[in-house]
């Protein structure tokens, strides 16, 4: 038998090319699934706080009467049409005045429209209530005068300061509803618990204490209602796109400015106002306007918390694995364990966290020592420190995992040389073995927090809420409130996204708050990665 | 020998110092005890969930007797109030003993009545006596509770009756009665037997004067249905809507009537047990809501017949639905629980506590004394028992979970109403009468539902992706890509559920035969991309280096992404046809032409979206353990084989991929344990119906989204309660078994790769 020797073609080619094309296939989607997916997020999310201009649209309505309407446009799309029909393009606007429209939102059939105009000085006002306002200033007006016409060359810097004034005026109330006569009513409590105790020539001067604190109290909120007062005394009036004059009290006014005024600047100087205001902000009108300001100092906090219980414990049980127990089957499933309960599902831990963090511990200490509260649950209730607690359970196999890694990758010499020059066990931990690993558990520790800070579903169990009166960490005694219920990120899109009464205006919010989330996210897991890095190629050149 | 001169060994400078020993000693101590006690209490959180679920199969515990003698006497009734406090005994002269008191009370019968047959409702507490004469009489029993200063509760008992009225002929006992109100409409039965003939008379009871304190009530037209009965009458019913009426006979049969316009239509003659040897009814009882009959026979045999629509019929007839456990002999006396589908009977001495819904005995004991008549109350925590010798005996119940157990939680049950037994979830209703459904596999198949299109998406792209990164891609681009997946990883899933839900289930409802296209277009294209790349001249393939190839593919990605979904309308015109119903000609519209040709619905938040994105999520995962896997493989082997002349993919496909196989199961178990427990997104993107089909444009409901749902509503310790942390178990159960053989498979991988 001869072997035939291939023929030589012009054209040669290797077994299985289409095949590792492919396999390219596959990660080409995986990435530009991740890659389109961030894009999504951050150009709507970073769209929210660019202002936008405003535009007039002419159109007839239904019965054929010309109409006019103001509003911004939000998205271009195709309608459903009838049945065998081409479909109809269609804009949303956002037209504001929900008091008016009874909507914010409206969606416009573009063949309809006859013209469009970008009117020079359309006004978006910022309002306590009912979201913004879109119109044309008449007048500032000051009582039941006429008032300071639009046209007056001096109407701009009047109304900007009206504004400036009241938004000072609002902080002051503020504060002296909140604070001063907060401390007032404190202290007028706190003086009668006393004067029902103490001695009769005592309850004399402790009476005659309350009643300067009550007088102090009279006149406090006697201020707070003259400032109320003032806030309501100026008003603007402004005309809808429709021809409907409105007015709006400067008191009830946040922020106005003139969108088709703007140049790339100071639009880009109000895009970083928008941006610090949603940053620092407390949510208004059920969360669809305002800040997340709440929000962030929840998961903040929680996260924190939750990473001062994880790290002693989980260190603590790693080093035991690995240092102190005798290697062998046993400590080996037990490691395996450990490594699947970080694969176990998060509702799990919600759940045992509602079971035994909220209703067992929580209810036990109820019973215990706040009995004259029950059947009100003082502590066995969901509150920050039993959420913190049950995302620390959750993110302990985490931890466990990254330090026992860590410990493990200490080289053995530097362990036998501080033991070769008589350190006991615990000092060559002490200062041989966790200094070398503090980047690796670092690393398991952000890991762990990019989790606690992303995950929502156990924290629906055991604390969260959508709009937390107060912040966990304030400057009322004890200052700390374990047993509070706080906002988090993560819910706050949940809750967003499918609670909201109007969830079309909510959109925008969520995914702006969407991206702050991941930003966080991405941020933290960055910082892992590179630190792992860091640590790789440290422990590259210290091998022995 | 030598005294052995004293050394000083060690200076002073080289012993340990004590603080070091005692430090190192306490922390020996410390981390021990420390490491073990965190160990053991994260195993604590299995056996905490565990505590939780196993009242769910446990049986009732009925306390001790408590015995209270009543006076002797010819008893007719027995009952008990709200709180199982103090049970009464009424006798045939109309009176009445209240436990605890000194002496029976009358209830204002007239003297010379004498009961003969009574009735007794423990929700209303009412008593609906018959007497030796003939006549009806509606007694009602009053407890009020009376609160002192430190909240302790004491009773304050009475008794009084409506005015007798001639339901039967007069002079003749009546023997079985029954009597319903429902808002306006009273409805009064009776079994008769008059000069040797046989009568059940109904009659509809109006009500004089206004409120029901005072008001008397009078009767209306008496009408007859004996003559339309097979046999002599023994036992009458009135269901609570005062509509039904229910007469078994001596020989066995049971006869359905229902009131309808004033007339009383026969719906329905059955016989029970046809097929019994003794075919006679012993006893035949209302379960709660009055839509189930509970059957026994003279030799024990128990069985529930139930209202339901059978074989298709329109009108609700009786069929059987349940048999339990035989009794030793029919049963003599029957309560029934008013807060769920329980029931106690009694035949001679044994008593038996059932519950209707699962068929399951929950508890039963030979008492040892002749139970006369048994009640519940309606708290569902005390049963009664009244002995031959008119003792009283009390027992308190603790059956928290009667609805629970492996049948109602695992099997098919057959609920009231419906035409067969099947696996439901609906845990709460708006009756009262509303019994929660609990079937776990509803929730497992919506689970499996869920990870199945997961992973059907998910696998593909993420072995496939792992394999190019390990042997094909450039090693420039790892340091980026690893990164860029393990962010991927991290993405919180609530963004990834809001984003399915709001932005990818509104695109993809009207694009559907696009997004067919584009699975159809992408694997053709990269196949097709690659078979003309690789027949290309090799001045032009040396443009693309090799390992540089996703990148080449990104461009081509994007234009047949573009194709497929500017194809999509082209072939949703083409195929998914319905006729147009206002007209001639057909309309191309997926959404219709689905629910067309299957039968299954079509919804907007679909298993199509959720498989999308939970695969999403999972791809890192599976990427990432897979790639590891794949590029650990010894490199000896791969040199090995290039070296003998086998293309890369041959080297790929037919050594590193068989090495490295079962770290790739195992990446694979791993992602299957992540999208099992994923949340969020199943929560947000899914209609969240516990349906049980596998349909992919429905949604369906999973273990952890129905925890997710239903927990924060829950009340502790109930039985939603537990059933829902019995869920949890399942789930954690589910990945910690995938998890853990997927860690036995990658130990064991490394071992090979550590020999070969």
């Amino acid at each position: 038998m001869s072997a035939q020797l291939p023929k030589t073609k012009g054209i040669h080619h290797t077994k299985g090319e289409p095949l590792v094309w492919l396999t390219a296939m596959g990660l080409t989607i995986g990435l530009v699934m991740v890659a389109s997916l961030l894009l999504v997020i951050i150009s709507q999310g970073v769209g929210v706080f660019w202002p936008k201009r405003v535009t007039r649209f002419v159109l007839p309505d239904e019965s054929g009467k010309r109409i006019e309407v103001d509003g911004v446009v939000v998205k271009r799309q195709l309608k459903t049409a009838e049945a065998g029909k081409a479909p109809i393009e269609e804009i949303q606007i956002y037209t504001g005045n929900r008091e008016v429209y009874s909507l914010a939102f409206r969606y416009l059939d573009v063949h309809r429209i006859t013209s469009e105009s970008l009117p020079a000085d359309a006004l978006l006002i910022e309002r306590l209530e009912n979201g913004n306002a879109i119109g044309t200033p008449i007048s500032l007006k000051t009582g039941s005068s006429t008032g300071l016409p639009a046209e007056d060359p001096s109407f701009r810097s009047g109304l900007a300061k009206a504004i400036e004034e009241a938004s000072a005026r609002r902080s002051a109330i503020d504060h002296l509803e909140k604070h001063v006569i907060g401390r007032n009513a404190a202290e007028i409590s706190e003086l009668e618990v006393r004067a029902k105790s103490a001695a009769p020539d005592r309850q004399q001067a402790l009476e005659a204490d309350i009643a300067t604190l009550k007088t102090r109290y009279q006149e406090l909120a006697a201020e707070a209602k003259r400032l109320r007062k003032v806030q309501n005394e100026q008003s603007l009036e402004y005309r809808l796109a429709s021809g409907e004059t409105r007015t709006v009290a400067i008191g009830s006014i946040i922020d106005h400015h003139y969108p088709n005024q703007l140049g790339f600047l100071s639009r880009f100087g109000r895009f970083c106002e928008n941006l610090w205001n949603f940053v620092s902000e407390r949510p208004r009108e059920a969360n669809t306007e305002g800040g997340i300001f709440p929000a962030i100092f929840g998961t903040f906090v929680m996260t924190l918390l939750m990473s001062l219980l994880v790290a002693p414990f989980g260190v603590l049980a790693a080093i035991y694995l690995r240092e102190y127990a005798k290697q062998g089957p046993i400590v080996r499933m037990v490691r395996i364990a450990v490594n699947n309960l970080a694969g176990v599902p998060s509702i799990v831990f919600g759940v045992f966290g509602l079971g035994f963090f909220v209703y067992f511990v929580g209810g036990s200490i109820d019973r215990a020592f706040f009995s004259q509260c029950l059947p009100n649950p003082t502590v066995g209730t969901g509150g920050i420190g039993w959420a913190a607690m049950t995302l620390a359970l959750m993110t302990l196999p985490v931890v466990i995992v990254a330090t026992e890694e860590a410990v493990v990758a200490v080289p053995r010499g530097a362990r036998e040389g501080s033991l070769a020059c008589g350190a006991s066990k615990w000092q060559t931990i002490q200062r041989i073995v966790l200094p070398a690993a503090v980047p690796g558990i670092l690393t398991g520790m952000i890991l762990a927090m990019a989790r606690g800070a992303g995950e929502v579903a156990p924290l629906m169990l055991v604390g969260v809420v959508k709009l937390a009166p107060s912040l966990p960490l304030d400057l009322e005694y004890p200052f700390f409130h374990l047993n509070q219920k706080f906002m988090h990120l993560g819910f706050h899109i949940y809750d967003l996204g499918f609670q909201s009464p109007d969830s079309e205006a909510a959109r925008p919010m969520v995914f702006a708050t969407t991206l702050f989330l991941i930003l966080l996210v991405i941020v933290l897991n960055l910082g892992a990665i590179l630190l792992r890095e860091r640590l790789r190629r440290r422990f590259a050149t210290a091998a022995f | 020998m030598d005294p052995v001169p004293e050394v000083r060994l060690a200076a002073d400078r080289f012993a340990t110092s004590r603080t070091t020993l005692v430090v190192d000693r306490f922390m020996t101590w410390f981390i021990k005890v420390g490491g073990l006690a965190i160990i053991v209490a994260v195993f604590g959180i299995f056996v905490f969930i565990l505590l939780q679920i196993l009242p769910l199969f446990q049986g009732a515990k009925v306390g001790e007797d408590r015995i209270v003698q009543a006076p002797a006497g010819a008893t007719v009734g027995f009952g008990i109030d709200e709180w199982g406090e103090m049970p009464f005994v009424a006798y045939r002269d109309g009176s009445v003993f209240f436990a605890g008191a000194a002496a029976p009370v009358s209830m204002g019968l007239p003297a010379s009545a004498v009961v003969t047959s009574s009735s007794y409702n423990v929700y209303d507490q009412r008593l609906t006596l018959g007497t030796d004469s003939g006549a009806l009489s509606i007694a009602t029993i009053a407890y009020d509770p009376k609160y002192d200063s430190h909240s302790k509760r004491t009773l304050d008992v009475s008794a009084r009756t409506s005015t007798p009225m001639q339901l039967g002929s007069p002079g003749f006992p009546l023997l079985s009665v029954a009597y319903a109100e429902a808002g306006d409409e009273r409805l009064a039965a009776a079994v008769q037997e008059a000069d040797g003939r046989h009568h059940v008379w109904v009659a509809v009871l109006e009500s004089s004067g206004g409120l029901s304190e005072s008001a008397e009530l009078t009767l209306g037209e008496r009408i007859d249905l004996a003559p339309q009965l097979p046999g002599k009458p023994e036992r009458v019913l009135i269901d609570n809507r005062a509509e039904s009426v229910i007469v078994t006979t001596a020989t066995g049969s049971v006869c359905y009537f229902y009131r309808h316009d004033g007339a009383y239509e026969k719906r329905q003659f059955f016989i029970p047990f046809d097929d019994q040897v003794d075919r006679r009814v012993a006893s035949m009882d209302f379960l709660l809501g009055d839509v189930s009959l509970v059957l026994t026979n003279p030799a024990g045999c128990n069985r529930i017949f139930s209202l339901h629509h059978r074989d298709g019929g329109d009108i609700r007839t009786f069929g059987q639905t349940k048999e339990l456990a035989p009794l030793p002999a029919g049963a003599e006396t029957f309560a029934v629980s008013t807060r769920n589908k329980a029931y106690v009977v009694s035949a001679g001495s044994t008593v038996s506590l059932r519950y209707g819904t699962t068929a399951h005995v929950r508890w039963e004991r030979d008492l040892g004394y002749r139970v006369r008549a048994a009640v519940m109350n309606s708290k569902y925590d005390h049963l009664a028992f009244l002995d031959d010798r008119n003792a009283i005996h009390l027992r308190s119940l603790d059956d928290p979970h009667p609805e629970a157990g492996f049948q109602a939680l695992f099997g098919k049950v057959w609920y009231e109403g419906a035409s067969a037994p099947r696996f439901e979830w609906q845990s709460s209703g708006g009756s009262d009468d509303f019994e929660p459904k609990l079937s776990m596999i509803n929730l497992l198949v919506g689970t499996l539902k869920g990870t199945l299109y997961a992973m059907l998406f998910a696998v593909p792209i993420a072995v496939l992706g792992a394999m190019y990164t390990a042997e094909f891609m450039h090693p420039r681009f790892r340091a980026v890509v690893k990164p860029t997946v393990e962010i991927m990883a991290s993405l919180p899933s609530v963004v990834l559920g809001f984003l399915a839900a709001q932005w990818l289930a509104p695109l993809i409802e009207m694009r559907v035969p696009s997004v067919l296209m584009i699975t159809l277009l992408v694997p053709a294209a990269a196949f097709l991309l690659g078979w003309i790349w690789s027949r290309l001249p090799m001045s032009m393939r040396s443009r693309i280096r090799p390992g540089y190839e996703f990148i080449a593919f990104v461009p081509v990605l994007f234009a047949v992404c573009w194709l497929g979904w500017m194809l999509g309308p082209v072939l949703e015109a083409l195929v998914f046809t319905v006729p147009d119903p206002n007209g001639s000609g057909r309309i191309a519209d997926f959404r219709r032409w689905w629910p067309a040709v299957t039968g299954c619905s079509f919804e907007q938040r679909n298993s199509l979206v959720v498989g999308f994105m939970m695969g999403f999520a999972v791809i890192p995962i599976i990427f990432t353990i897979a790639e590891d896997a794949l590029s650990n493989v010894p490199k000896a082997l791969r040199s090995g084989s290039l070296a003998l002349g086998a293309s890369r993919w041959q080297t790929a496909y037919s050594i590193v991929l068989p090495t490295a196989s079962a770290g790739i199961f195992s990446a694979l178990m791993i992602g299957l344990g992540r999208a099992i427990g994923e949340t969020m997104i199943v929560v947000m993107a899914t209609g969240n119906t516990p349906i049980l089909d596998m349909n992919i444009f429905n949604g369906m409901r999973t273990l952890s989204a129905n925890i997710a749902v239903e927990l924060p509503e829950a009340s502790e310790g109930g039985t939603l309660y537990r059933t829902l942390f019995l869920g949890a178990m399942l789930l954690f159960g589910m990945t910690f078994i995938i998890n853990t053989v997927a860690e036995l498979l990658r130990q064991h991988l490394r071992e090979k790769y550590r020999t070969v």
